[in-house]
Protein backbone atom coordinates (compact mmCIF):
# COMPACT_ATOMS: atom_id res chain seq x y z
CA UNK A 1 0.00 0.00 0.00
CA UNK A 2 1.40 3.29 -1.02
CA UNK A 3 2.66 5.38 1.99
CA UNK A 4 -0.03 8.52 2.09
CA UNK A 5 0.59 12.26 3.90
CA UNK A 6 -3.16 13.42 4.28
CA UNK A 7 -1.54 16.87 4.90
CA UNK A 8 -0.65 17.07 1.33
CA UNK A 9 -4.31 16.48 0.74
CA UNK A 10 -5.91 19.69 -0.22
CA UNK A 11 -8.28 20.07 -3.22
CA UNK A 12 -10.43 17.10 -4.39
CA UNK A 13 -9.54 15.48 -7.77
CA UNK A 14 -10.89 16.63 -11.22
CA UNK A 15 -12.06 12.65 -11.48
CA UNK A 16 -15.28 14.63 -8.84
CA UNK A 17 -16.21 17.08 -11.20
CA UNK A 18 -16.29 14.22 -13.81
CA UNK A 19 -18.39 12.67 -11.33
CA UNK A 20 -20.43 15.39 -10.38
CA UNK A 21 -21.56 15.86 -14.12
CA UNK A 22 -22.46 12.67 -14.47
CA UNK A 23 -24.68 12.76 -11.47
CA UNK A 24 -26.35 15.83 -12.58
CA UNK A 25 -26.81 14.82 -15.80
CA UNK A 26 -28.82 11.57 -14.45
CA UNK A 27 -31.03 13.81 -13.03
CA UNK A 28 -32.46 14.46 -17.00
CA UNK A 29 -33.79 17.82 -17.27
CA UNK A 30 -32.94 19.65 -14.37
CA UNK A 31 -29.06 18.66 -14.68
CA UNK A 32 -28.40 22.15 -15.74
CA UNK A 33 -29.90 23.10 -11.87
CA UNK A 34 -28.39 20.26 -10.54
CA UNK A 35 -24.68 21.08 -12.11
CA UNK A 36 -24.29 24.21 -10.91
CA UNK A 37 -24.12 23.67 -6.78
CA UNK A 38 -22.39 20.57 -7.51
CA UNK A 39 -19.69 22.58 -9.94
CA UNK A 40 -19.23 25.06 -7.29
CA UNK A 41 -18.85 22.75 -4.69
CA UNK A 42 -16.37 21.37 -6.58
CA UNK A 43 -14.28 24.40 -7.00
CA UNK A 44 -14.47 25.81 -3.44
CA UNK A 45 -13.90 22.62 -2.00
CA UNK A 46 -10.72 22.58 0.21
CA UNK A 47 -9.25 20.00 3.51
CA UNK A 48 -7.02 19.98 5.57
CA UNK A 49 -5.57 17.51 7.56
CA UNK A 50 -3.43 18.19 10.63
CA UNK A 51 -1.93 16.07 13.50
CA UNK A 52 -5.73 16.76 15.52
CA UNK A 53 -8.05 16.89 13.45
CA UNK A 54 -9.38 17.56 10.18
CA UNK A 55 -11.26 20.22 8.67
CA UNK A 56 -13.35 20.80 5.47
CA UNK A 57 -15.06 24.06 3.92
CA UNK A 58 -16.60 24.54 0.67
CA UNK A 59 -19.37 27.04 -0.46
CA UNK A 60 -19.62 30.48 -2.20
CA UNK A 61 -22.81 32.27 -1.40
CA UNK A 62 -23.18 30.26 1.43
CA UNK A 63 -19.54 29.27 3.43
CA UNK A 64 -19.02 26.12 5.59
CA UNK A 65 -16.26 25.04 7.27
CA UNK A 66 -16.31 21.84 9.75
CA UNK A 67 -13.85 21.33 11.75
CA UNK A 68 -13.52 17.65 13.83
CA UNK A 69 -10.46 16.17 15.99
CA UNK A 70 -10.33 12.22 15.36
CA UNK A 71 -10.78 11.52 18.84
CA UNK A 72 -14.14 11.71 18.11
CA UNK A 73 -14.88 9.83 15.28
CA UNK A 74 -17.64 7.12 16.08
CA UNK A 75 -17.42 5.24 12.76
CA UNK A 76 -15.94 5.74 9.57
CA UNK A 77 -18.49 4.57 6.19
CA UNK A 78 -16.63 3.85 3.12
CA UNK A 79 -18.93 3.93 0.22
CA UNK A 80 -18.36 3.69 -3.69
CA UNK A 81 -21.71 3.36 -6.28
CA UNK A 82 -21.14 2.20 -9.26
CA UNK A 83 -20.39 5.59 -11.40
CA UNK A 84 -17.57 6.49 -8.66
CA UNK A 85 -16.19 3.02 -8.64
CA UNK A 86 -15.53 3.65 -12.76
CA UNK A 87 -13.79 6.75 -11.93
CA UNK A 88 -11.82 5.57 -8.77
CA UNK A 89 -13.45 7.75 -6.31
CA UNK A 90 -15.21 6.74 -3.17
CA UNK A 91 -16.90 8.46 0.08
CA UNK A 92 -15.72 8.67 3.24
CA UNK A 93 -18.76 8.96 5.68
CA UNK A 94 -16.84 10.38 8.83
CA UNK A 95 -19.82 10.32 11.94
CA UNK A 96 -19.17 11.71 15.62
CA UNK A 97 -21.31 11.54 18.68
CA UNK A 98 -24.15 14.52 17.17
CA UNK A 99 -27.65 13.49 16.48
CA UNK A 100 -27.43 14.44 13.22
CA UNK A 101 -28.66 11.91 10.71
CA UNK A 102 -26.68 12.65 7.88
CA UNK A 103 -22.89 12.61 8.41
CA UNK A 104 -21.10 15.18 9.68
CA UNK A 105 -18.06 14.88 7.07
CA UNK A 106 -18.26 13.30 3.61
CA UNK A 107 -14.88 13.46 1.74
CA UNK A 108 -15.39 13.10 -1.12
CA UNK A 109 -12.63 13.17 -4.34
CA UNK A 110 -9.84 11.39 -2.79
CA UNK A 111 -8.00 8.61 -5.39
CA UNK A 112 -6.37 7.26 -2.16
CA UNK A 113 -9.37 6.44 0.16
CA UNK A 114 -8.41 2.74 1.14
CA UNK A 115 -4.84 4.85 2.96
CA UNK A 116 -6.97 7.60 3.99
CA UNK A 117 -9.26 6.12 5.55
CA UNK A 118 -6.61 3.56 7.02
CA UNK A 119 -4.99 6.84 8.42
CA UNK A 120 -8.51 8.41 9.74
CA UNK A 121 -9.13 4.72 11.25
CA UNK A 122 -5.63 4.26 13.33
CA UNK A 123 -6.38 8.14 14.97
CA UNK A 124 -9.67 7.38 15.97
CA UNK A 125 -10.29 6.20 19.75
CA UNK A 126 -9.80 2.40 20.44
CA UNK A 127 -8.02 1.42 17.66
CA UNK A 128 -4.67 1.85 19.47
CA UNK A 129 -3.94 1.13 23.21
CA UNK A 130 -3.52 4.77 24.78
CA UNK A 131 -4.68 3.82 28.33
CA UNK A 132 -1.15 2.34 28.87
CA UNK A 133 0.87 5.61 28.81
CA UNK A 134 -1.59 6.85 31.32
CA UNK A 135 -1.72 4.20 33.83
CA UNK A 136 2.12 4.24 34.91
CA UNK A 137 2.34 6.84 37.18
CA UNK A 138 4.26 10.09 35.21
CA UNK A 139 7.71 11.38 36.83
CA UNK A 140 6.05 14.85 37.73
CA UNK A 141 3.28 13.88 39.20
CA UNK A 142 2.47 16.53 41.15
CA UNK A 143 0.32 15.22 43.63
CA UNK A 144 2.76 12.30 44.58
CA UNK A 145 5.32 15.13 45.39
CA UNK A 146 3.34 16.93 47.04
CA UNK A 147 2.12 14.33 49.19
CA UNK A 148 6.00 12.54 49.48
CA UNK A 149 7.13 16.37 50.55
CA UNK A 150 4.49 16.87 53.27
CA UNK A 151 5.91 12.92 54.38
CA UNK A 152 9.90 14.23 54.34
CA UNK A 153 8.06 17.64 56.26
CA UNK A 154 6.49 15.74 59.17
CA UNK A 155 8.95 13.42 59.42
CA UNK A 156 11.48 15.94 59.71
CA UNK A 157 9.40 17.47 62.28
CA UNK A 158 8.99 14.65 63.99
CA UNK A 159 12.90 13.83 64.50
CA UNK A 160 13.45 17.46 65.90
CA UNK A 161 10.70 17.39 67.98
CA UNK A 162 12.11 13.84 69.47
CA UNK A 163 15.73 15.82 69.99
CA UNK A 164 14.25 18.86 72.33
CA UNK B 1 -30.61 -33.92 -14.94
CA UNK B 2 -30.82 -31.45 -11.79
CA UNK B 3 -26.80 -31.74 -11.43
CA UNK B 4 -26.42 -30.64 -14.93
CA UNK B 5 -28.86 -27.76 -13.85
CA UNK B 6 -27.06 -27.19 -11.27
CA UNK B 7 -23.60 -26.99 -12.67
CA UNK B 8 -24.96 -24.85 -15.57
CA UNK B 9 -26.44 -22.72 -13.09
CA UNK B 10 -22.96 -22.00 -11.39
CA UNK B 11 -20.65 -21.72 -14.43
CA UNK B 12 -23.73 -18.62 -15.22
CA UNK B 13 -23.15 -17.62 -11.69
CA UNK B 14 -19.30 -16.96 -12.58
CA UNK B 15 -19.41 -15.80 -15.69
CA UNK B 16 -21.71 -12.87 -13.59
CA UNK B 17 -18.72 -12.70 -10.70
CA UNK B 18 -16.12 -12.02 -13.61
CA UNK B 19 -18.70 -9.33 -15.20
CA UNK B 20 -19.34 -7.44 -12.03
CA UNK B 21 -15.63 -7.73 -10.65
CA UNK B 22 -14.21 -6.93 -13.80
CA UNK B 23 -17.18 -4.10 -15.69
CA UNK B 24 -18.55 -2.80 -12.54
CA UNK B 25 -15.40 -3.55 -10.28
CA UNK B 26 -16.91 -5.12 -7.18
CA UNK B 27 -13.69 -6.21 -5.39
CA UNK B 28 -13.20 -9.38 -5.68
CA UNK B 29 -11.27 -10.18 -1.94
CA UNK B 30 -13.12 -9.72 1.55
CA UNK B 31 -12.09 -6.29 2.93
CA UNK B 32 -9.26 -6.38 6.04
CA UNK B 33 -8.45 -4.20 8.57
CA UNK B 34 -5.33 -2.51 9.35
CA UNK B 35 -4.22 -4.69 12.55
CA UNK B 36 -1.29 -4.23 15.18
CA UNK B 37 1.27 -6.84 14.91
CA UNK B 38 0.17 -10.08 16.30
CA UNK B 39 -3.32 -9.39 15.86
CA UNK B 40 -5.37 -11.42 14.68
CA UNK B 41 -8.01 -11.08 11.70
CA UNK B 42 -11.17 -12.69 11.72
CA UNK B 43 -13.22 -12.15 8.87
CA UNK B 44 -16.32 -14.48 7.70
CA UNK B 45 -19.49 -14.19 5.81
CA UNK B 46 -23.33 -14.31 6.93
CA UNK B 47 -23.56 -18.50 7.95
CA UNK B 48 -25.48 -21.03 5.21
CA UNK B 49 -28.77 -20.65 6.99
CA UNK B 50 -28.76 -16.84 6.00
CA UNK B 51 -28.90 -17.98 2.37
CA UNK B 52 -31.45 -20.28 2.81
CA UNK B 53 -33.73 -17.61 4.94
CA UNK B 54 -33.75 -15.05 2.08
CA UNK B 55 -34.58 -17.45 -0.28
CA UNK B 56 -37.52 -18.99 1.48
CA UNK B 57 -38.12 -14.87 1.63
CA UNK B 58 -38.23 -14.86 -1.78
CA UNK B 59 -40.35 -17.64 -2.14
CA UNK B 60 -42.90 -16.91 0.00
CA UNK B 61 -42.80 -13.11 -1.82
CA UNK B 62 -42.72 -15.22 -5.20
CA UNK B 63 -46.00 -17.25 -4.32
CA UNK B 64 -47.80 -14.50 -3.09
CA UNK B 65 -47.42 -12.61 -6.74
CA UNK B 66 -48.07 -16.21 -8.77
CA UNK B 67 -51.07 -16.71 -6.91
CA UNK B 68 -52.47 -13.28 -7.75
CA UNK B 69 -51.71 -13.44 -11.07
CA UNK B 70 -53.10 -16.89 -11.38
CA UNK B 71 -56.19 -15.83 -10.37
CA UNK B 72 -56.15 -12.10 -12.10
CA UNK B 73 -55.47 -15.14 -15.14
CA UNK B 74 -58.23 -17.39 -14.61
CA UNK B 75 -61.07 -14.22 -14.44
CA UNK B 76 -59.29 -13.21 -17.80
CA UNK B 77 -59.69 -16.36 -19.70
CA UNK B 78 -63.30 -16.94 -18.01
CA UNK B 79 -64.27 -13.70 -19.52
CA UNK B 80 -61.84 -13.35 -23.00
CA UNK B 81 -60.02 -16.87 -23.77
CA UNK B 82 -57.97 -15.78 -26.41
CA UNK B 83 -56.56 -12.83 -24.37
CA UNK B 84 -56.21 -15.49 -21.66
CA UNK B 85 -54.36 -17.85 -23.88
CA UNK B 86 -51.92 -15.03 -25.70
CA UNK B 87 -51.21 -13.80 -21.98
CA UNK B 88 -49.85 -16.93 -20.65
CA UNK B 89 -46.43 -17.56 -22.56
CA UNK B 90 -45.55 -13.50 -21.47
CA UNK B 91 -46.70 -14.85 -17.86
CA UNK B 92 -44.06 -17.71 -17.90
CA UNK B 93 -41.51 -15.09 -19.23
CA UNK B 94 -42.07 -12.87 -16.33
CA UNK B 95 -41.91 -15.53 -13.88
CA UNK B 96 -39.17 -17.26 -14.88
CA UNK B 97 -36.80 -14.06 -15.30
CA UNK B 98 -38.27 -13.07 -11.93
CA UNK B 99 -36.75 -16.41 -10.49
CA UNK B 100 -33.57 -16.10 -11.95
CA UNK B 101 -32.94 -12.60 -11.30
CA UNK B 102 -34.13 -13.14 -7.19
CA UNK B 103 -31.90 -15.78 -7.06
CA UNK B 104 -28.81 -13.93 -8.89
CA UNK B 105 -29.72 -10.79 -6.64
CA UNK B 106 -29.84 -13.23 -3.43
CA UNK B 107 -26.80 -15.04 -4.17
CA UNK B 108 -25.12 -11.62 -5.07
CA UNK B 109 -26.46 -9.92 -1.62
CA UNK B 110 -24.39 -13.00 -0.15
CA UNK B 111 -21.39 -13.40 -1.56
CA UNK B 112 -20.81 -9.56 -1.29
CA UNK B 113 -21.50 -9.82 2.47
CA UNK B 114 -18.40 -9.47 4.57
CA UNK B 115 -17.85 -8.71 8.14
CA UNK B 116 -14.29 -8.72 9.41
CA UNK B 117 -13.39 -8.46 13.25
CA UNK B 118 -10.14 -7.68 14.59
CA UNK B 119 -9.43 -7.54 18.79
CA UNK B 120 -10.17 -3.57 18.66
CA UNK B 121 -12.97 -3.03 15.95
CA UNK B 122 -15.41 -4.74 13.33
CA UNK B 123 -16.12 -4.14 9.43
CA UNK B 124 -19.04 -4.67 7.55
CA UNK B 125 -19.00 -4.91 3.47
CA UNK B 126 -22.14 -5.40 1.79
CA UNK B 127 -24.18 -3.80 -1.02
CA UNK B 128 -23.77 -4.66 -5.14
CA UNK B 129 -24.52 -1.04 -6.48
CA UNK B 130 -23.14 0.49 -3.70
CA UNK B 131 -20.58 -0.98 -1.98
CA UNK B 132 -20.76 0.40 1.81
CA UNK B 133 -17.82 -0.21 4.37
CA UNK B 134 -18.59 0.84 8.19
CA UNK B 135 -15.53 0.65 10.40
CA UNK B 136 -16.63 0.83 13.91
CA UNK B 137 -14.00 0.62 17.23
CA UNK B 138 -15.26 -1.80 19.83
CA UNK B 139 -14.52 1.32 22.41
CA UNK B 140 -17.28 3.65 20.65
CA UNK B 141 -20.21 0.88 20.65
CA UNK B 142 -22.92 1.81 23.49
CA UNK B 143 -24.84 -1.66 23.03
CA UNK B 144 -25.27 -4.40 21.18
CA UNK B 145 -28.38 -5.55 20.23
CA UNK B 146 -29.40 -10.25 19.04
CA UNK B 147 -32.27 -10.52 17.42
CA UNK B 148 -33.93 -13.07 15.58
CA UNK B 149 -37.51 -13.72 14.34
CA UNK B 150 -39.05 -17.13 14.00
CA UNK B 151 -37.75 -17.85 10.54
CA UNK B 152 -34.52 -16.90 11.43
CA UNK B 153 -34.38 -19.31 14.32
CA UNK B 154 -35.57 -22.10 12.73
CA UNK B 155 -32.49 -21.52 10.46
CA UNK B 156 -29.95 -21.18 13.23
CA UNK B 157 -29.19 -17.83 12.52
CA UNK B 158 -29.79 -14.23 14.32
CA UNK B 159 -28.31 -10.69 13.31
CA UNK B 160 -26.10 -8.49 15.62
CA UNK B 161 -26.76 -5.18 16.54
CA UNK B 162 -24.04 -2.83 17.54
CA UNK B 163 -25.18 0.84 18.04
CA UNK B 164 -22.60 3.54 18.52
CA UNK B 165 -23.63 7.13 20.25
CA UNK B 166 -25.55 9.58 18.22
CA UNK B 167 -27.63 7.59 16.20
CA UNK B 168 -31.39 9.06 15.58
CA UNK B 169 -32.62 8.50 12.28
CA UNK B 170 -36.08 7.50 12.77
CA UNK B 171 -35.51 4.35 12.83
CA UNK B 172 -37.44 3.57 15.95
CA UNK B 173 -36.57 0.61 18.21
CA UNK B 174 -34.37 -1.44 17.06
CA UNK B 175 -36.46 -1.79 14.38
CA UNK B 176 -33.87 -3.29 11.77
CA UNK B 177 -32.16 -2.83 8.74
CA UNK B 178 -34.36 -0.64 6.72
CA UNK B 179 -33.57 2.50 8.88
CA UNK B 180 -30.59 4.12 7.12
CA UNK B 181 -28.77 4.48 10.54
CA UNK B 182 -25.24 5.26 10.32
CA UNK B 183 -24.48 4.92 13.74
CA UNK B 184 -25.57 1.27 13.42
CA UNK B 185 -23.87 -1.71 12.29
CA UNK B 186 -25.69 -4.55 11.39
CA UNK B 187 -24.58 -8.21 10.99
CA UNK B 188 -27.38 -9.90 9.86
CA UNK B 189 -27.60 -13.69 9.31
CA UNK B 190 -24.46 -14.84 11.54
CA UNK B 191 -24.99 -18.51 12.99
CA UNK B 192 -22.66 -18.09 15.85
CA UNK B 193 -24.61 -14.79 16.97
CA UNK B 194 -23.74 -15.54 20.68
CA UNK B 195 -20.01 -15.57 19.89
CA UNK B 196 -19.92 -12.48 18.49
CA UNK B 197 -21.92 -10.80 21.34
CA UNK B 198 -19.42 -12.16 23.87
CA UNK B 199 -15.90 -10.95 22.26
CA UNK B 200 -17.73 -7.81 21.42
CA UNK B 201 -18.86 -6.84 24.70
CA UNK B 202 -15.93 -8.64 26.42
CA UNK B 203 -13.67 -6.03 24.10
CA UNK B 204 -16.20 -3.62 25.56
CA UNK B 205 -15.31 -4.15 29.15
CA UNK B 206 -12.26 -3.61 28.97
CA UNK B 207 -12.49 -0.11 27.59
CA UNK B 208 -12.84 2.41 30.88
CA UNK B 209 -14.11 5.20 28.67
CA UNK B 210 -18.04 5.50 27.84
CA UNK B 211 -17.12 6.04 24.34
CA UNK B 212 -18.14 10.01 24.01
CA UNK B 213 -14.66 11.27 24.08
CA UNK B 214 -14.29 11.58 28.20
CA UNK B 215 -11.21 10.04 28.29
CA UNK B 216 -9.05 12.72 29.54
CA UNK B 217 -11.39 12.93 32.96
CA UNK B 218 -10.09 9.64 34.09
CA UNK B 219 -6.24 9.38 35.11
CA UNK B 220 -7.02 13.30 36.81
CA UNK B 221 -8.93 12.13 39.90
CA UNK B 222 -7.73 8.18 40.19
CA UNK B 223 -5.34 7.42 43.46
CA UNK B 224 -2.34 5.58 42.58
CA UNK B 225 -0.38 3.03 44.18
CA UNK B 226 2.25 5.25 44.85
CA UNK B 227 -0.29 8.03 46.49
CA UNK B 228 -1.77 5.62 48.63
CA UNK B 229 1.90 4.24 49.52
CA UNK B 230 2.62 8.08 49.96
CA UNK B 231 -0.08 8.64 52.38
CA UNK B 232 0.73 5.61 54.60
CA UNK B 233 4.17 7.01 55.33
CA UNK B 234 2.21 10.18 56.06
CA UNK B 235 -0.07 8.34 58.60
CA UNK B 236 3.03 6.16 60.07
CA UNK B 237 4.66 9.61 60.57
CA UNK B 238 2.51 11.20 62.27
CA UNK B 239 1.74 8.28 64.30
CA UNK B 240 5.29 8.48 65.27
Amino acid sequence: MAQLDPSKIDRPVPALLKYYIITALLTGPLSVIVILPLFFKYETLRYRFDSEGMSMSWGILLRREIYLTYRRIQDIHLTRNIIQRWLGLATISVQTASGSASPEVSIEGILEVDALRDFLYTKMRGAREHHEEEQAVPPADEALLLLREIRDLLRHRGQSGQRT
Amino acid sequence: MTRNVERTAAWMYRGVWGVLTRWFRVPEHPPSLPALPGEELQSFKPSEGFLRYLKLQFWLAFAVTLGAIVVAWVFVTAARPWIGASLTPVLALVGIAQLVFGYLAIHLRYDTTWYVLSQRSLRIRSGIWTISEATITFENIQNVTVESGPIERFFNIANVIVDTAGGSSGGGEHGGKSAKNLHRGVLAGVSNADEVRRLILSRLSLSKVTGLGDESLIPANAWKTEHLAALREIRDALVE
